[in-house]
C-alpha cells in the first residue's frame, strides 16, 4: 500500500468520523444551552410581570379595606396568598425551571388567583367600592398584568416544552445526561372556575 | 464617503479576505504535505528495510513528490478546514445572539428596573431611533468587570449589542453613548458580517490543530510497530497553530483599521469626543482594563470595543490600536496620563456614573420645560397609580421640519448629534403606557396590532373581530386598552415606535410568533384598500423578526446592474406615484421625475404601469428583488423614489415615513429626516 492510500484511509476512517462526533457533541451541547437560555429568559419575562402584580395587590387591599368591614378574612387571605406567591417567585427566579420551585410557584399562584377571584366576587356586593376610581383603575391594571403574565407564561411553557423534547429525544439525550441538563418544569396556573368545578370522588 | 460607499467597501474587503484565505489554505496544504511526505518516507524506508521479502507492491518512497500522497493530504486538509469553517459558520448563522450567548451573555429585559440597565437601554434605544434601525437586543456579560462591548450579527435585523457589567456600571451616560456609537458604526458599516466570516474561517484552521492534538495522543498497539500518527499529529498541531497565527494576523489588521473608523464615526454621531475619550481613559486607568475572562473571548477578540485579550506580544497581533493612540486620534488635547483608579475609588466612580444619569432623566428636557410639562420619572412606572392619578401632560411629539428630496438620503446610516437629541425627545414624548408596552411580549404585539388598525370605525370593528379569531379575546382586550394612545401617535413617531417594540417582539415563543404573523397578515388584508405605509410597516416588522424565529437570513447580493431590475423599479415608482397623486397627468409627471433618474443606468425603458397593473403583491416582489442589489443601485432607486414622492414640491410627513420604511426594507437605515 502506498503512503497516499494509507493517509486517505487514516483520514476517512479516523479523522472524519472523529470530527463529526466532536462537532455533533459540541453542536448538541450548544443547542441544549441555547434552549435552556431561552426558557430562562422566558421566565425573566414572567418575573417582571409577576412582581408588578405583587406590587399592585397591597394597594388593592388597602383601597378595599375602607369599604369591606365585615369580611376581613378574605382580605387577609389575599395578603397571605400574595406574600406566599412573592416568596415562591423569588425562589423560582433563582432557578427557573427547577421542578420543586416551579411546583411551589404554580400552587401559590393558583391560590392567589383563587383568593383574588373571591375578593372580586365580594366587591360586587359593595357598589361604593366598585364605583371607586382607584379600585377601578387598579382592577383594570391587574387584569392587564394578568393578561401579560398569561402571554409570557405561554412563551415560557412553549420553550420549556421544546427544551424538554430535545433533552429527551435521541441523540441529544446522550449529551443531556453527562452534562447535567435537568428537565424543566412547566408553569401552570389553574383557573379558579376549573378548580371549583364539582368533583366526583369515589374514595 | 457616504453610507453606500462604506457598504461597498466592506463588501470588497470581504472579497480580499476570501483570497487571503484561499492562499493561506494552499500554503497549509503544502506544509502538511511536506511534513507527511517526510514522516512517511522515513517510516516507509524503515518498514521496507525490515521486510525485504514478500512485499512487492511498491518500491520505497525515494522522492518527495508523490501525487497520491498529495491527493490524500489535500483532501484531508481541505475536508477538515471546510468542515470546521462550515460548522462554525452554521453556528454563527443564528446571528448575533449566538455569539453573545457563546460568551455567557444574558439578554437585558427591556422592562428592567435596574437604573444602570435602564441607562444602557436608553442610550441604545436613542441611538437606534436616531439612525433609523430597529433597537438591537442588548446583552450583558454579567461576570466581566472590565470595560468592553461588542456588536455582532449579519444585518441590522439580528444585530445584538453586548456590553460588560463593568462598562455598564463604570461609564457615565456620555461615555456609554460614545461606546454605543462606536458599536453602531460597526453595525451600520457592515463590519459585523466581515467579523463573523473571519471567525468561521479561522475556526476551520484551528480544527487542523485540534485534529493534530487528537492524533498526538494515539498509541500504537504494539511497541515494535512504529506508529507515525503521533508525529503527524504534532506536525498538524504546529501547522494548525501557525495557520491560526497568520489568520489572527489578518484578523488583527482588518480589526485595527475598522476600530479607528468606528471611533471616528462614533464622534461623528455624537459630536462629543469627550465621551468616547473618557471611556477609553477609564479603560486605561481601571485595573481590569478591557480584558475579558471568558475563555471564548479570543475567537471574538476582533469584535470588541477595547482590546479583550491583554497586551499582545507585538503590535501586529493587536486587534486594537493602542489606547493612547486612539484617545489622541479623537482628543488631541489629552495630556497622555492614566492615573490608576484605586480600589476605593471604584464605587465612587460607579455612583457618579449613575447619579449623573438620574439627574438627567429627572430633569425636563428643553422641549418639555418649554411646554411646562413634567416628565414622569421612569421609576414610578413600577408602582401603582395614586388615587388622584392624573395623566401628566406629555410633551407633544417633536415635529421634524419638512425637507427637500435631495436632503432625505444625505444622512443614510450617518446620524448626527441633532438626530440623537431629536431621538431622545421623541422617546420621551412617547406616552409611558406605550413605552411600558414596548418592553414586553404581549404589549409589543398589541402595539403593532394597534398601528395596523384602521381609523374607520366599521373597518376597525371588522379587523378587531378577525384579530380576536386569529389570537384570543385577551389580546383583543389589551389592543383596545392601548389603542387610544397608539392612535394619538404622530405619523413620524410610528416607525420609531416599531423600532422600539422589536426587542419586545422577540420574547414570543415560535408558536406565538406564528399566531402573531397570521394576525398581522389578517389585519393588513382585511383593510380592503391598499395602504402602502401599512403594508411596508408589517414588512419591516416581519423582516426584522424572521431572522430571530426562522434563522438568520443572509443578505445575498445578486444584482450588480440595474438592467434586470428595471421592471421592479417601474412597479415601485408607479405605486408611489399613484399613492401620492390623484389626477392622471400629475401621476405621470411624478413618475417621470423619478424614472428619468434611472433610465440611463437601467439601459431600459421604465414605463408607468396602468393603475390596475400594480398591487401590493407586485410591490412586495419588487422590494424583495431590489433588496438583493448592490448598495449603489439601492441608492439610485431610493433617490428616484424620493423624487417621485417630492414631485409636488413638498414632502409630507407621511411621505417621508413611507420613504424611510421603503429604505428600511432595502437595508438602508434612514435617520429621521430633520434639518441638521
Amino acid at each position: 500500500m502506498g503512503v497516499g492510500s494509507v493517509l486517505i484511509i487514516v483520514v476517512v476512517v479516523l479523522v472524519v468520523p472523529l470530527f463529526f462526533v466532536l462537532m455533533w457533541v459540541v453542536g448538541g451541547y450548544n443547542r441544549l444551552v441555547a434552549l435552556r437560555n431561552r426558557y430562562k429568559n422566558g421566565y425573566a419575562q414572567i418575573d417582571v410581570q409577576l412582581k408588578r402584580r405583587y406590587d399592585l395587590i397591597p394597594n388593592l387591599v388597602e383601597t378595599a379595606k375602607g369599604y369591606i368591614k365585615h369580611e376581613r378574612g378574605t382580605l387577609e387571605a389575599v395578603v397571605a396568598a400574595r406574600n406566599a406567591a412573592a416568596a415562591a417567585n423569588t425562589r423560582a427566579a433563582q432557578t427557573p425551571g427547577d421542578a420543586a420551585a416551579m411546583k411551589e410557584l404554580s400552587g401559590a399562584e393558583t391560590a392567589l388567583t383563587g383568593t383574588l377571584g373571591r375578593l372580586f366576587a365580594l366587591s360586587e356586593a359593595y357598589p361604593d367600592l366598585k364605583a371607586n376610581t382607584t379600585m377601578m383603575s387598579l382592577m383594570e391594571e391587574l387584569t392587564s398584568t394578568e393578561n401579560k403574565v398569561a402571554f409570557a407564561r405561554q412563551a415560557y411553557n412553549d420553550s420549556v416544552m421544546s427544551y424538554n423534547t430535545v433533552r429527551e429525544t435521541f441523540p441529544t439525550n446522550l449529551i443531556a445526561g453527562p452534562f447535567n441538563f435537568m428537565p424543566a418544569e412547566l408553569f401552570v396556573i389553574e383557573k379558579p372556575e376549573e378548580k371549583e368545578a364539582p368533583k366526583v370522588s369515589f374514595s | 464617503m457616504d453610507f453606500f460607499e462604506r457598504q461597498d467597501k466592506a463588501r470588497r474587503a470581504t472579497k480580499w479576505l476570501v483570497l487571503y484565505f484561499i492562499a493561506g489554505v494552499a500554503m497549509l496544504i503544502a506544509a502538511v504535505y511536506l511534513v507527511t511526505a517526510l514522516i512517511f518516507t522515513g517510516v516507509d524506508a524503515r518498514y521496507h528495510s525490515r521486510h525485504h521479502y514478500g512485499y512487492e507492491e511498491e518500491p520505497p518512497l525515494q522522492t518527495l513528490w508523490n501525487p497520491r500522497l498529495f491527493l490524500g493530504v489535500s483532501i484531508g486538509t481541505l475536508a477538515v478546514i471546510a468542515l470546521g469553517s462550515g460548522y462554525k459558520t452554521l453556528e454563527l448563522a443564528q446571528g448575533g445572539s449566538a455569539v453573545a450567548s457563546m460568551l455567557g451573555g444574558r439578554p437585558v429585559s427591556s422592562s428592567t428596573t435596574d437604573p444602570d440597565e435602564r441607562k444602557l437601554l436608553n442610550v441604545v434605544e436613542e441611538m437606534a431611533i436616531a439612525s433609523g434601525v430597529p433597537v438591537p437586543q442588548v446583552y450583558l456579560l454579567p461576570d466581566e468587570q472590565a470595560i468592553n462591548a461588542f456588536a455582532a450579527g449579519h444585518s441590522t435585523s439580528d444585530a445584538v449589542i453586548t456590553v460588560t457589567e463593568g462598562s455598564m456600571r463604570m461609564l457615565t451616560r456620555d461615555e456609554l453613548q460614545g461606546v454605543i456609537g462606536h458599536e453602531f458604526s460597526h453595525i451600520l458599516n457592515g463590519d459585523m458580517r466581515l467579523n463573523l466570516r473571519l471567525m468561521g474561517a479561522i475556526f476551520g484552521i484551528l480544527c487542523l490543530a485540534i485534529i493534530g492534538r487528537v492524533l498526538l495522543q494515539t498509541r500504537s498497539r504494539s511497541s515494535r510497530d512504529r506508529n507515525p500518527l503521533p508525529l503527524l499529529g504534532l506536525a498538524l498541531l504546529l501547522i494548525g497553530w501557525v495557520g491560526v497565527f497568520f489568520g489572527r494576523l489578518i484578523q488583527a489588521a482588518v480589526s485595527r483599521q475598522r476600530e479607528f473608523l468606528a471611533d471616528a464615526s462614533s464622534v461623528q454621531f455624537t459630536r462629543n469626543p469627550a465621551g468616547l475619550s473618557g471611556a477609553l481613559q477609564k479603560i486605561g486607568r481601571y485595573s481590569y482594563g478591557s480584558r475579558l475572562l471568558s475563555p471564548q473571548a479570543e475567537q471574538a477578540s476582533h469584535m470588541f470595543f477595547g482590546n479583550g485579550m491583554g497586551e499582545p506580544f507585538f503590535g501586529l497581533m493587536a486587534t486594537h490600536p493602542p489606547i493612547d493612540e486612539r484617545i489622541r486620534a479623537i482628543d488631541p488635547a489629552w495630556d497622555g496620563k492614566f492615573p490608576p483608579l484605586s480600589k476605593e475609588q471604584i464605587p465612587v466612580v460607579q455612583a457618579a456614573a449613575l447619579a449623573e444619569f438620574e439627574r438627567q432623566s429627572h430633569a425636563p428636557s428643553f422641549l418639555e420645560s418649554a411646554l411646562g410639562a413634567a416628565a414622569m420619572p421612569l421609576s414610578s412606572l413600577g408602582s401603582a397609580p395614586p388615587s388622584d392619578w392624573v395623566e401628566p401632560r406629555r410633551p407633544s411629539f417633536p415635529a421634524p421640519p419638512a425637507v427637500t428630496a435631495q436632503r432625505v438620503l444625505a444622512h443614510t446610516g450617518t446620524p448626527t448629534p441633532t438626530h440623537l437629541r431629536y431621538a431622545e425627545e421623541l422617546r420621551n414624548a412617547i406616552p409611558p403606557a406605550l413605552q411600558a408596552a414596548a418592553g414586553e411580549g404581549l404589549g409589543s404585539c398589541t402595539l403593532i396590532y394597534g398601528l395596523l388598525l384602521s381609523e374607520d370605525e366599521t373597518v376597525q370593528k371588522k379587523q378587531l373581530d378577525e384579530l380576536a379569531a386569529a389570537t384570543s379575546a385577551e389580546v383583543c382586550q389589551e389592543t383596545l386598552r392601548i389603542l387610544p394612545q397608539v392612535a394619538g401617535v404622530a405619523a413620524h413617531a410610528k416607525l420609531p415606535l416599531v423600532d422600539l417594540a422589536l426587542p419586545g417582539l422577540r420574547h414570543m415563543s415560535p408558536l406565538q410568533f406564528r399566531q402573531f404573523s397570521a394576525a398581522v397578515k389578517v389585519l393588513v388584508e382585511s383593510d380592503g384598500e391598499i395602504d402602502l405605509f401599512e403594508y411596508v410597516l408589517q414588512k419591516i416588522v416581519m423582516r426584522h423578526l424572521e431572522p430571530h424565529y426562522l434563522g438568520a437570513r443572509r443578505p445575498v447580493i445578486q444584482y450588480y446592474a440595474l438592467k434586470p431590475l428595471a421592471g421592479d423599479c417601474a412597479v415601485l415608482l408607479s405605486g408611489l406615484a399613484y399613492i401620492g397623486q390623484q389626477e392622471p397627468e400629475k401621476v405621470a409627471s411624478a413618475f417621470e421625475q423619478g424614472a428619468q433618474l434611472l433610465r440611463y443606468a437601467a439601459q431600459a425603458d421604465i414605463q408607468l404601469l396602468a393603475e390596475k397593473d400594480w398591487g401590493l403583491d407586485k410591490v412586495d416582489t419588487a422590494l424583495n428583488r431590489l433588496s438583493q442589489a448592490v448598495p449603489q443601485i439601492k441608492k439610485n432607486v431610493l433617490d428616484a423614489c424620493a423624487q417621485v414622492v417630492a414631485a409636488d414640491g413638498v414632502i409630507q410627513e407621511t411621505e417621508v415615513e413611507l420613504l424611510r420604511a421603503i429604505a428600511d426594507t432595502l437595508d438602508c437605515p434612514l435617520p429621521p429626516s430633520i434639518r441638521v
